[in-house]
């Protein structure tokens, strides 16, 4: 009885963990994707997955990590199963309009714009650490990387994406 | 001293480095402090860029309340034989009960789609009830934490509260839509609140929100961002939340 309480209790838990990081996760996978309703499936087979797995978080402070590689591991399952055609940017920006628009200034929509351009090496590693918190450390790890090469590409993001928006960068560091 | 590309080199790199041999050298050169300046103008657009509106389902409570879920002695789902209605492709089998439960409770972890929400401040209220979701154990405590302990959480955040500010009963340094920031609960005559500092969330008007089980408000706090003032369950009316806002926001002394 006892067991059967605690097993209860410890999946409340687990969904509590889940929905708290739910809203981030699938702006990570919006940003991943570039693709609202792409993100929203990557989103539901990871935590079909994360619920199947969830014994396996030992640490409930980890468990922002743990859902995330399962995301990034259900975006890259998803290239697998389905060959997407060479993308056009500006297409994909047309697309998601109504999203990157939505009741926001429009320098706002210029940087949205502007990140949905970077390449996918500067964006991902700009997202994990401006959108959810993540030291070099833990995107280094994360992305399997060194610090300084995590540190170069966000470097070179955030250049890109300043000169895009077109703020001054003639003080900007060259290569 | 270190050179001024080296710097800036790394400050675009890292713009919230605590790194003390960057705050030296930005502290002895105005040339690069401007540049920092400029930078963390560009990084709060950045920032709010990031954070696109989600759906409104994904604030949503996961409906596993109305029906038990499946105990240890039955065995956990598996994706492979969950009735989801997945894309065409893949394998879906009949579903059993117990399947059909958990599914229920995964599927309000799913995306529903459709609705998403058009304001940023709704977002914002979204995610802080969101929060309050995963760490129930803050509305437990009632004793109070230790100053060390309550120092640690408010000085990244440059703030410390005033000595009648109340018994602080919680204090953390959560990760909240990219930054750390306080959670604190905060016993008062009324019952629990948690307070929230959101020094990097701006909202234009005091936003009152009545959402999951949980009534509060967000206010504006000019030239440090947002408080967000909560109380669970509709015990008091939001005229009380409001002046317990006030009362927070004036116990509250900045240190920047």
């Amino acid at each position: 009885m006892n067991d059967e309480a605690g097993g209860i209790q410890r999946r409340t838990r687990f969904q509590a963990i889940c929905q708290s990081l739910r809203p981030d996760l699938l702006r990570f996978a919006f940003w991943l994707s570039r693709d609202r309703a792409l993100a929203e499936d990557v989103v539901q087979e990871s935590m079909l997955r994360a619920w199947k797995a969830q014994d396996s978080l030992l640490d409930e402070s980890a468990a922002k990590p743990w859902l995330l590689t399962i995301v990034r591991r259900e975006y890259a399952r998803t290239f697998e199963r389905k060959r997407f055609p060479t993308v056009d940017v500006d297409e994909l920006i047309a697309k998601e309009e109504p999203m990157l628009a939505a009741a926001e200034e429009q320098d706002i929509a210029d940087v949205r714009a502007a990140i949905m351009k970077l390449s996918d090496e500067y964006r991902e590693p700009l997202v994990l650490q401006v959108l959810m918190g993540y030291s070099t450390a833990e995107i280094a790890r994360e992305l399997d990387l060194s610090g300084p090469a995590v540190l170069t590409r966000l470097f070179r993001a955030r250049r890109q994406l300043r000169a895009a928006c077109g703020e001054d960068t003639t003080l900007d560091p060259q290569e | 001293m270190m050179e001024h590309t080296d710097y800036r080199a790394s400050i675009l790199a890292d713009p919230h480095s605590t790194d003390a041999e960057l705050r030296t050298h930005r502290e002895a050169c105005a040339e690069c402090r401007e540049f920092t300046e400029r930078l963390l103008r560009f990084e709060s657009r950045l920032e709010r860029a990031l954070r696109v509106d989600i759906p409104a389902k994904a604030a949503e409570p996961l409906p596993m309340a109305a029906e038990p879920l499946p105990t240890a002695a039955e065995p956990l789902p598996t994706a492979a034989v969950l009735p989801f209605a997945r894309k065409a492709g893949h394998d879906a089998r009949a579903p059993r009960r117990w399947m059909a439960i958990a599914a229920s409770v995964l599927l309000g972890i799913a995306i529903a789609g459709g609705v998403w929400l058009t304001l940023p401040q709704q977002s914002l209220a979204a995610d802080v009830v969101a929060h309050m979701a995963g760490e129930p154990e803050a509305w437990q405590r009632t004793e109070a934490v230790a100053d060390s302990e309550l120092d640690q959480v408010l000085k990244d955040s440059k703030l410390r509260l005033k000595p009648d500010a109340g018994l602080v009963s919680y204090a953390s340094s959560c990760a909240f839509r990219g930054h750390r920031v306080p959670h604190l609960v905060v016993q008062t005559p009324s019952g629990p609140v948690t307070v929230m500092v959101l020094v990097h969330e701006s909202v234009r008007k005091p936003m009152r929100f009545d959402d999951e089980g949980y009534r509060g408000t967000i206010v504006p706090v000019p030239g440090h961002g947002s408080i967000a003032v909560l109380m669970r369950g509709v015990t008091v009316g939001s005229g009380e939340i409001e002046r317990i806002a006030a009362r927070v926001d004036d116990s509250i002394v900045w240190t920047r």
